[in-house]
């Protein structure tokens, strides 16, 4: 009988409840579509990050990542077939492949500068890096040697066009100083700006030349999915105890700082416009629910009046919020749904995010936990905020309720 | 047998820092099956008489017996049960629940006794038909003239077979003629069922088909008189 009533009652004043009910749908649907976008985002960044150079995870020499920055020469991989073996038995693993970063010099004959080098398998690289684009030339391919590929910022500050010979100087293993000529076969671009402006990228038996060394130093594996990252990481390093190989693996969120933090970031910033829309939402419902009350006045008299204890009022006008969130969350959630998938179809252009130069199309993410969250939140804050009224619509004198009936 | 025995029953209210006596010292005693008609100018307190006989109310001082017990110290809750169980109410303004049908409005007091849905549809056809508006059943009170609707509230005030029914000026917003045929009916319903009616009212024409009239003025009562 009070759901009746409280059915009723809201479809009374219809121009009102719809406009609650907007407010509620509207605050549920820009949750779902924000909350959408920024997963996307992350999920984008992610894939672009790992994509870019860092693959899912690195696997080098164990003690390399805590001290190898100082010495990378001795803590090489010097069974470099064995591991790749390894690796590569594993089911999930797309692709791996051996590299050796160090710097060094390059130049011109006019300019030198300094850079980071990367020591990449032509053939099995393409595979990992596939966000590196190539802007001018082509890039290395299997077979090159003494050929390298610049990025975009370094080229730019070289001057040096694909086809120029260049000059590339670094230490040897052993600390002596080599040179070599190369030629400048392309030049690339990868999300990462900062990585563009100092990085080149060398066939690996040409660096292993110019650093005389058989050895490798990292090995970059690409899996075929995201979140198998940590489950695969358990079985390589199950599989490196077996064939006593002292190695070590580094995932990529441990590697990628900057993801991490602006995740974090964005999630705060997040978190405040969740409790803005449920703020917008308390407050309308609670708008409405007084001024229904103040309305019906009269009939709550009449209701107590015929013997409705006050509990009966509270539920009646709690009942009212509920069904409200409840018609409002669906209608969010729905509503939420269909926008999210159009956007995602139209897909949105983006400007590249700091620290980056691709322009990207960004989607709207449908997360069923997100949308079961909003849903919640709509449900809840409708509730909340016909607490009071409730309250206040029971707390009445009979009588003087009563009067109010003209 | 009395229905309700009122002993001493005085009540003030306070406006501001003013108080105004609205009952001083009512002793009355109404009796099964009576047809009671509280009269007297306005202000002179039979709303409130009223309110006080239906549980709305309580007293600031004096006791109520209703059935023989005191109902002056009960909770809210216990009053509410008693004012469900006991009491029937037709009001000036009907004060039917206009998002509910006639037969809805009527059953409504069955649902707070939770009483089952065969007995619930089988009692509220019955008073609808005696009442006269079985026809209506499914209106919404927007579409009924005020009498219609005031029989709508006899039939809800009566549907559960309460004790007493109170009417404050039932016929006040209803014409003359329209308002003799609802006394007509309250009175009828009276008889056939043998409830309790008391009723508030101004009007002479309407006083005469009391039992009893009871006048107030001042919130005292004035002198009984029988017809
Ligand atoms: N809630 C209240 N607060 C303050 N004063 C009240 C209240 N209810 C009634 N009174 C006062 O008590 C007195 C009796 O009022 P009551 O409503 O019982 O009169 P009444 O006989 O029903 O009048 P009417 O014929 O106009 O309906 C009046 O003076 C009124 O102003
Ligand atoms: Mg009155």
């Amino acid at each position: 009988m009070y759901l009746r009533l409280a059915f009723r009652n809201i479809f009374r004043n219809r121009l009102r409840s719809l406009i609650t009910l907007a407010a509620i749908a509207f605050g549920c649907i820009s949750l779902t579509i924000a909350g959408g976008f920024i997963e996307d985002t992350f999920d984008q960044m992610r894939e672009s990050y790992i994509r870019s150079f860092l693959g899912h995870m690195q696997i080098s020499k164990v003690g390399y990542f805590e001290k190898g920055a100082a010495r990378p020469f001795d803590y090489m991989i010097d069974e470099p077939e064995k591991a790749l073996g390894a690796i590569r038995s594993n089911p999930s693993v797309a692709s791996a492949t051996p590299r050796i970063e160090f710097s060094g010099l390059l130049s011109t004959g006019d300019t030198t500068i300094s850079l980071i080098a990367q020591g990449v398998n032509p053939k099995w690289e393409n595979e990992i890096s596939t966000f590196v684009e190539i802007d001018a030339g082509e890039n290395l391919s299997e077979g090159d040697a003494y050929s390298i590929v610049l990025g975009k910022g370094l080229a730019e500050a070289l001057a040096a066009k694909p086809g120029d010979p260049l000059i590339l100087v670094a230490n040897t293993r052993s600390g002596a100083i080599n040179a070599l000529d190369v030629e400048a076969k392309g030049v690339f671009h990868t999300s990462s700006k900062a990585f563009d402006d100092r990085s080149i990228r060398i066939p690996i038996d040409t660096a292993q030349k110019l650093l005389q060394t058989k050895d490798i130093q990292t090995i970059a594996v690409l899996l075929d999915d995201t979140g198998k990252t940590d489950l695969v990481k358990g079985e390589l390093e199950t599989a490196f105890a077996h064939n006593g190989l002292d190695l070590e693996i580094k995932p990529w969120y441990e590697m990628a700082d900057f993801y991490t933090k602006t995740v974090d970031l964005y999630r705060r910033q997040f978190f405040v416009l969740k409790l803005i829309i449920g703020i917008v939402v308390v407050l309308s419902v609670f708008n409405t629910m007084n001024m229904s009350i103040l309305e019906r006045v009269g009939e709550i008299g009449t209701l107590m009046a015929l013997g409705t204890k006050r509990m009966g009022v509270i539920s009646l006008f709690l009942l009212e919020g509920l069904i409200l969130g409840v018609i409002g969350g669906i209608i969010g959630l729905v509503g939420g749904y269909l926008l999210a998938s159009l956007i995602s179809w139209v897909g949105i252009p983006m400007p590249p995010p700091p620290g980056a130069t691709i322009y990207w199309t960004a989607k709207i993410k449908i997360v069923p936990s997100v949308l079961a969250f909003n849903f919640g939140l709509a449900v809840i804050a409708s509730v909340v905020s016909s607490c009071y009224p409730a309250l206040k619509a029971s707390r009445l004198e009979i009588a003087d309720a009563l009067r109010h009936n003209i | 047998m009395e229905v309700v025995k009122i002993n001493g029953a005085c009540k003030t209210f306070r406006v501001d820092r003013n108080e105004v006596k609205a009952l001083n010292g009512i002793d009355l005693s109404i009796n099964a099956g009576e047809f009671l008609a509280i009269v007297g100018p306005s202000g002179s307190g039979k709303s409130t008489l009223l309110n006080l006989i239906g549980c709305i109310e309580r007293p600031t001082s004096g006791t109520i017996l209703f059935e023989g017990s005191d109902v002056t110290r009960l909770s809210e809750d216990e009053l509410a049960e008693i004012r469900s169980a006991k009491l029937g109410f037709i009001f000036q303004t009907f004060n039917l629940l206009p998002v509910l049908t006639v037969r809805e409005n009527v059953e409504y007091p069955l649902h707070l006794r939770k009483t089952a849905k065969d007995e619930r549809d089988k009692k509220t056809l019955a008073i609808l038909k005696e009442v006269g508006l079985e026809a209506h059943a499914s209106h919404k009170p927007s579409e009924l003239s005020g009498g219609q609707r005031q029989r709508v509230a006899i039939a809800r005030a009566l549907v559960g077979a309460p004790s007493i029914v109170l009417a404050d000026e039932p016929t006040a917003n209803l014409d003359l003629k329209t308002g003799e045929d609802i006394l007509k009916l309250m009175k009828e319903l009276n008889r056939k069922h043998r409830t309790t009616f008391v009723f508030s009212t101004h009007d002479p024409k309407i006083m005469k088909l009391a039992d009893r009239i009871l006048e107030l003025r001042d919130g005292e009562i004035a002198g009984k008189q029988c017809t």
